[in-house]
């Protein structure tokens, strides 16, 4: 056999070969094609079904949307950006017009690099094959969803129109930050209306969908640059664009507008919201059946809030010598210090801000809500209440700071002692809880009782498990954030007690009212003792423990009280104006306690009360000072803080007290003996 | 006829390679690709293939399930307006502050305009309005010119009625008891002339004289709890006859019966006592074996003083 016989009895066993093979793969396919389609999904017509989900939108007290959740915003295809059409079409399918739902040229290119170039990805998923992955399939890659992606392609070509398919398309793929949709997107990224969108903006907006994450543009802007370049390299291979348009466009600054309530992808404020919604609606109601609800947030309280806290967190960061060094990393979250703070409006109970942490982000875990932590001193205005209404106490009461040993039956002594460790023998009430002393505080709950103690602080407020032991005074039974700003919003309207809220209001998608807030108060406390214990709070802020907010700045009228728990595990600080009530908690998660580099920790005054100024500083910035409103039963006198006697003009420190009518002041007596006989039950 | 022996030399192979039948085939087979590539008829059919089989496949995957959580949504959303609706409507529509209590769940509430409440209001009896809320209080609420709305809850105790602002804040709170509501009930009941007319007294009506010896014998306290309000049965013109206790007990109270005379024809006061202490009278009444079924004739009258 001659070597050209040869040749052409190989070349045609190769056609014969490859015909057998190609006859095989046409049966096999055939028999693939019929299994494949037993259970294919029907494709719902009109296609722009998909997009007929109202969404459920949350609205801030201002009326600003700060969320929306399921539901898509669906524009017609001519009001899209021809940019923004070319750029995706371009990058992602740029025979998208020619095909007829698969692109055999792209199949057998990708094809090729899997078999012969394995180190590279080659998609070949076309316009019409993303829509139908995104309509039906999940996203587990096998070859048998991707063949009945194909086909489902298929149907959707030979049955819709290029336009209707690319406005299906346009109208659900993702973008990141929450937003599904061109004109979502559009309007989170850019503030405009999908229409507007210049080709900058299109070309980068056209580059988020392969990876929402990776190139969000918030938290990677330059990667989001390069994408942006590579859409538009694409656009000038296709013909849409120019070298030269590649080159001035991609210098054109782009003003991603900052990022909004709107796109925060999640918040402590909106986690509760949305947790109260589900309990009551349930699921399906709450992401699929269009809710219009308007919370209680103050989208700007709530920003001051979370900067003041992380700005405070992060100068506690510097005290206790923690480095910014692996900051990022989830996993070391437990190595810095966390913080919550909750405002109330004392008027109406309504929640203004709430933060939960120090970043969403890494931890979603609400420590204003979810987290009981103990209040330390920052629970003795509730003692002290519950003092000068069931004794005949008075803030002029004389009591002695000294060591005590109170005798608690089937269990040891309890010998509570100061923070300082040391006694500064006697005082009046007032200038006891100024000063947060201790031992005074456990004379009064032996007087009163464990029991009065948590009866006043569950009446204004309070609603976590309290155990019913002379150091709950002390705050020695977990709190969380939102329940002390509550509580303490009771003493601010004199005693008139409103349950804590965020929802106003809930409709459904055609406005029919499902939910409205009824704002009730209910008289829990004496007007004339609550306003004792206010006017006894002002002086922790003045000159007490809580001074550091004056020194700081702040000016109007306010009362508050410090709290530091054993070993610094947890500083707080809880005060309120007339109009707002404010906790800030600052702590490690678990375990440690807030020690600054010399060993020294963290109190109350110290860690939480500086945040709480900052945020009172900027949020009550312009207000015109507004004083507590005095009962008509009380009068003031000042003392001497040691003596307890009217004060002369050679008293130091005198100190102002509110007295109720028919409370009078003692002549000096020997302290001993006045304990006995003015804390005495009424 | 096809040569099934190999061809020996270049030229065999050559003239079976071009032969018309290879060419044929080869033609055939490339004209089926390049029209693939050129109309993709073969999607097109298959396409067109699954246009045809679409009604008939299942209703799965992501938008399916989104579309019938959608449809659940709905139906649940729907479900609660309705209720809401009916509940307002029936509301709106009820003649008397009592049968807005009826018509609402414990628990639940009805939103009425501020001047729907007004009318209920003046439809109750003075007495009894005096009791709800202090005529001056509503007018000096009115006058301010912030009152709104008013929502009506039914409570454990009776209902809870807000007066709001157009913001929902509550102006004024007022608590309407259960003897109250009774009051109200009876104030909307058509008036019955005899006892026998209610089933509730049946086997429990005794004779006046009867009935107030066994009050006698309890201490004043007491007979404060079994007839909280005796100077309403002062204020009736007439002679009490007989006396029933209903058996049922609303709210902790249970009703007492008082059919009067007072010569053109009887009629029945009713007035609720406390639950406990109507039990104790009842006791009482049983043990002495009283319990009659006596006619108003056979009695003895008793006049309130």
């Amino acid at each position: 056999m001659t070597p050209a016989t040869s040749l052409i009895r190989q070349t045609i066993s190769l056609f014969y070969l490859a015909l057998l093979l190609a006859g095989l793969a046409t049966v096999w396919g055939v028999g693939f094609f019929f299994y494949a389609v037993r259970d294919l999904p029907r494709v719902p017509e009109p296609l722009s079904r998909i997009i007929e989900t109202p969404p459920t939108e949350i609205f801030a007290a201002t009326g600003e949307r700060i969320m929306v959740l399921g539901g898509q915003e669906a524009v017609p295809l001519s009001r899209v950006s021809p940019h923004f059409i070319q750029a995706v079409i371009a990058t992602e399918d740029h025979r998208f017009w020619e095909h007829h739902g698969v692109d055999k040229l792209r199949i057998l290119k990708a094809l090729w690099v899997t078999f012969f170039e394995p180190v590279k990805v080659q998609g070949a998923s076309t316009i019409t094959q993303q829509l139908a992955k995104n309509l039906f399939f999940s996203f587990r890659q096998t070859y048998t969803r991707k063949f009945r992606e194909m086909l489902v392609a298929l149907q959707i070509e030979a049955r819709y129109s290029k336009r209707q398919i690319l406005e299906a398309y346009l109208n659900q793929i993702p973008f990141g930050v929450g937003a599904h949709g061109i004109e979502q997107a559009s309007r989170s990224f850019f503030g405009k209306p999908a229409s507007e969108l210049n080709l900058a903006e299109a070309a980068l907006l056209a580059g988020l969908p392969k990876s929402p994450t990776r190139y969000n543009p918030y938290r990677h802007f330059q990667r989001a640059k390069e994408r942006q370049k590579t859409v538009l390299v694409r656009m000038a291979a296709v013909g849409y664009i120019n070298a030269e348009d590649v080159r001035r466009v991609f210098k054109t600054p782009l003003s991603i507008q900052p990022r909004s309530a709107e796109t925060r992808t999640g918040s402590y404020f909106l986690d509760v919201v949305l947790k109260r919604l589900e309990e009551r609606y349930g699921p399906e109601v709450l992401y699929h059946g269009g809710l219009k609800v308007m919370t209680t947030l103050d989208p700007q309280l709530q920003s001051l809030a979370v900067e003041s806290l992380q700005v405070g967190l992060a100068k506690i960061d510097q005290i206790l010598g923690i480095t910014d060094q692996g900051k990022d990393d989830v996993n070391n979250s437990e190595m810095y210090p966390q913080g919550a703070l909750a405002a109330v409006q004392t008027n109406s109970g309504a929640v203004s801000a709430l933060v939960g942490g120090r970043d969403y982000s890494k931890s979603e875990f609400n420590r204003a809500i979810q987290h009981n932590r103990l209040p330390g001193s920052g629970f003795k205005p509730f003692l002290y209440y519950a003092a000068l209404e069931s004794l005949k106490s008075t803030p002029a009461t004389l009591a002695v700071d000294k060591r005590v040993t109170i005798p608690v039956v089937g269990a040891p002594d309890w010998m509570p002692r100061n923070f300082d460790r040391t006694h500064e023998g006697p005082m009046i009430l007032k200038q006891a809880l100024m000063k947060s002393v201790n031992t005074i505080a456990a004379q009064l709950v032996e007087k009163t009782g464990p029991e009065a103690v948590i009866d006043v602080a569950q009446r204004s407020g309070i609603v976590s498990p309290l155990k019913p032991v002379y150091s709950v005074a002390l705050g020695t039974s977990g709190v969380s954030p939102l329940e002390m700003a509550s509580a303490f919003a009771t003493f601010a309207t004199g005693g008139i007690r409103h349950e804590p809220f965020f929802i106003r209001r809930v409709e459904d998608s055609l406005g029919r009212i499902l939910q409205e807030r009824i704002v009730g108060g209910k008289r829990v406390l004496d007007a004339g003792v609550t306003y004792q214990v206010i006017d006894m709070m002002q002086g922790v802020l003045d000159t007490g423990t809580g001074s550091v907010v004056r020194r700081l700045g702040f000016e109007l009228p306010a009362a508050g009280k410090t709290g530091t728990t054993d070993d610094y595990h947890d500083a707080w600080f809880t005060g309120f104006t007339p109009n707002l009530s404010v906790c800030v908690w600052v702590g490690f998660d678990r375990g440690v306690g807030l020690r600054d580099v010399r060993g020294k920790g963290i109190t109350g005054g110290r860690g939480a009360a500086p945040i709480w100024a900052d945020f009172m500083i900027k949020a009550t910035g312009g207000e015109p000072p507004r004083e507590f409103t005095i009962p008509e039963n009380i009068r003031f006198e000042n003392l001497d803080p040691t003596t307890g006697t009217v004060a002369d003009d050679w008293t130091r420190n005198p100190i102002r007290v509110a007295l109720r009518n028919g409370q009078t002041i003692t002549k000096p007596r020997q302290p001993s003996t006045i304990i006995e006989e003015d804390l005495s039950p009424e | 006829m096809m040569s099934w022996v190999e061809p020996r030399d270049v030229r065999d192979w050559l003239r079976r390679v071009f032969a018309l039948r290879p060419i044929l085939l080869t033609l055939l087979i490339s004209s089926i690709i390049i029209l693939e590539m050129r109309f993709d008829w073969i999607e097109r059919s298959i396409g067109a293939y699954l246009v045809t089989t679409n009604p008939s496949r299942p209703e799965s995957g992501a938008i399916w399930e989104k579309g019938r959580r959608t449809l659940t949504a709905r139906k649940t959303l729907e479900k609660i307006v309705t209720d809401r609706q009916v509940s307002q409507r029936e509301a709106r529509s009820a003649s008397s502050l009592f049968k807005i209590a009826v018509s609402i769940a414990p628990g639940d509430g009805v939103m009425l305009s501020a001047e729907r409440f007004r009318q209920l209001y003046l439809k109750v009896p003075p007495s009894i309005a005096q009791e709800i809320m202090s005529p001056f209080d509503l007018l000096q609420i009115a006058s301010e010119g912030r009152w709104r709305r008013t929502y009506v809850e039914k409570t454990v105790s009776g209902l809870a009625v807000y007066l709001l602002d157009a913001d929902n804040n509550v102006l004024f709170q007022i608590d309407v008891p259960s003897d109250v509501l009774m009051q109200l009930k009876r104030e909307d009941t058509a008036p019955v002339e005899t006892l026998e007319g209610l089933p509730n007294f049946e086997q429990r009506i005794y004779t006046a004289e009867r009935f107030f010896e066994a009050l006698k014998a309890f201490p004043e306290e007491m007979r404060r709890s079994m007839l909280p309000h005796p100077e309403k049965l002062l204020q009736i013109s007439g002679r009490i006859v007989r006396v029933g206790i209903s058996d049922e007990a609303v709210s902790g109270y249970i009703d007492l019966g008082f059919e009067v005379h007072d010569g053109n024809r009887p009629r029945v006061v009713l007035i609720p006592g406390h639950e406990w202490a109507v039990w104790r009278l009842r006791s009482f009444l049983e043990e002495r074996g009283t319990s009659l079924n006596l006619s108003a004739e056979s009695s003895e009258n008793w006049r309130p003083k």
